[in-house]
């Protein structure tokens, strides 16, 4: 009996959100997506997991992301993110994934310093927080394109309190050339706004639960191909939307959610985003 | 002779300085605002020695400690807790046990770790009840800036325990 692609591909994800849950860990108590703000405490750790798939209009991806934090202060917070590809796409589009990790097979250092932090009443804060990469490829080719180690930086703000959530952020990534080819650069913005509804307003222990309707901006630039005439040096334009949902109970975080593009002008190279799902699961030790 | 009733004096204020001790702390806590921001906390106060028992309210955005007979926790070690956490730490309402000291026409309350400068108290029958020597008081510690933090506090004295 034939299994149709839609079949696999469902127990794939079946798969992968099963992997997740047994390893039991994810990421931030911040958005899914979007770049976000805290950092951890002085000496902590927090391990993370994320199943994450990208699909496009030809083909989709699937990829388990591991994530170990630590906090050197209660400001500075080291991240060290590493892949298991389990199926890459052909023709890649540049994309950042979830929160402070990579969409694609690259294993990726940071730091990230919060350089402000004003917390002004029960629950509310308002904080700032700078992210530095560095990242090296585990593919050698990307949609067709030699890879090169790459870095990344952003910037993001944002307020918390126990009802109301907003990040608005920033981003670059570079790729470095390789061999006479160069992926194309990712500037890119994010803007998340949460609500936690008040049957979530339990107190700690309780479990908590949040909402957050997040929006990517994406403007990556075209790659360089060796060999290649006239490089035109154009950029794609996308926005894209979508829900996410968090809980945290205790130590643990489970955080899942779904963009959508809303806007795709793109280049004729780039390639037709469907949609992004991902779900995350943290531990802080 | 003079000099042996000082030795014992000195040994009887070394006697109660060392029992004296912080009973009771409820720490106001801000900018904590999610369910792993107060299990770091509570797991981190619960690592210090001399704790009994620690609660976190996220809803209250406090921290409630007891802590254990004999404790040589300061005020300033638990603020320094919740500062490590990314926290800021404020008002905290108080029990300590202390030798009160009547110095420059005010009172000082100094435990085996810490000061406390007493401020001006307004009710007659908590003023009547301020002798120097050994005293139980519950007050609420005035907030200081957490990159600020010393054994020095003012504390505002709501009742003599």
């Amino acid at each position: 009996m034939a299994i149709s692609n839609l079949h696999l591909r469902i127990v794939l994800i079946i798969i992968l959100c099963s992997s997740t849950i047994s390893i039991l860990n994810a990421q931030g108590h911040g958005p899914l997506y979007g770049l976000q703000t805290p950092t951890l405490a002085r000496g902590g750790v927090d391990l993370n997991v994320a199943s994450m798939s990208l699909s496009t209009e030809n083909e989709t991806s699937y990829m388990l992301r591991y994530l170990f934090s630590y906090g050197i202060t209660e400001d500075f917070q080291i991240n060290l993110t590493t892949p298991t590809t389990i199926e890459r796409l052909n023709n890649a589009p540049r994309t950042r994934g979830n929160s402070n990790m990579p969409a694609n097979g690259d294993i990726e250092a940071s730091l990230w310093y919060r350089f402000f932090s004003n917390a002004f009443g029960v629950g509310k804060r308002f904080e700032g927080t700078a992210v530095l990469g560095v990242s090296a490829p585990t593919d050698d080719v990307r949609g067709q394109v030699n890879v090169g180690n790459s870095i990344h930086g952003a910037i993001s703000t944002g307020y918390a309190s126990r009802t109301w959530y907003a990040w608005l952020g920033g981003g670059y990534q570079y790729y470095f050339e390789k061999d006479n080819e160069q992926l194309g650069d990712l500037p890119y913005a994010s803007a998340v706004v949460g609500y936690r509804p008040n049957i979530f307003m339990g107190d700690y222990p309780k479990p908590d639960w949040r909402i957050f309707l997040e929006t990517m901006a994406e403007f990556p630039g075209d790659n360089k191909y060796n060999g290649q005439q006239n490089f035109s040096d154009s950029r794609s334009n996308k926005v894209l939307m979508g829900p996410s949902f968090l809980g945290l109970y205790g130590a643990w975080g489970i955080s899942f959610g779904a963009l959508f593009p809303v806007v795709q002008d793109l280049t004729p190279s780039a390639v037709k985003e469907n949609y992004r799902v991902s779900i995350n699961l943290s531990y802080w030790l | 002779m003079k000099k042996i009733a000082l030795v014992m004096i000195i040994a009887l204020l070394g006697t109660l300085s060392s029992e004296a001790q912080i009973q009771k702390v409820d720490q106001e806590v801000y900018g904590m605002d999610c369910a792993p921001c107060a299990y770091g906390l509570e797991r981190g106060l619960n690592k210090m020695d001399g704790l009994q028992n620690v609660r976190v309210s996220l809803n209250d955005g406090k921290a409630y400690l007891e802590l254990s007979k004999n404790n040589s926790l300061s005020l300033s070690q638990i603020q320094e807790e919740v500062k490590k956490n990314g926290f800021s730490a404020k008002k905290a309402e108080v029990v300590v046990e202390g030798t009160l000291i009547n110095k420059n026409n005010g009172y000082k309350l100094v435990t085996g770790t810490e000061t406390y400068q007493i401020l001006a108290i307004i009710s007659d029958d908590l003023n009547s009840k301020l002798k120097s020597g050994k005293i139980k008081i519950k007050g609420i510690v005035q907030d200081v800036e957490d990159g600020e933090l010393t054994d020095e506090w003012k504390i505002e004295v709501t009742e003599i325990l």
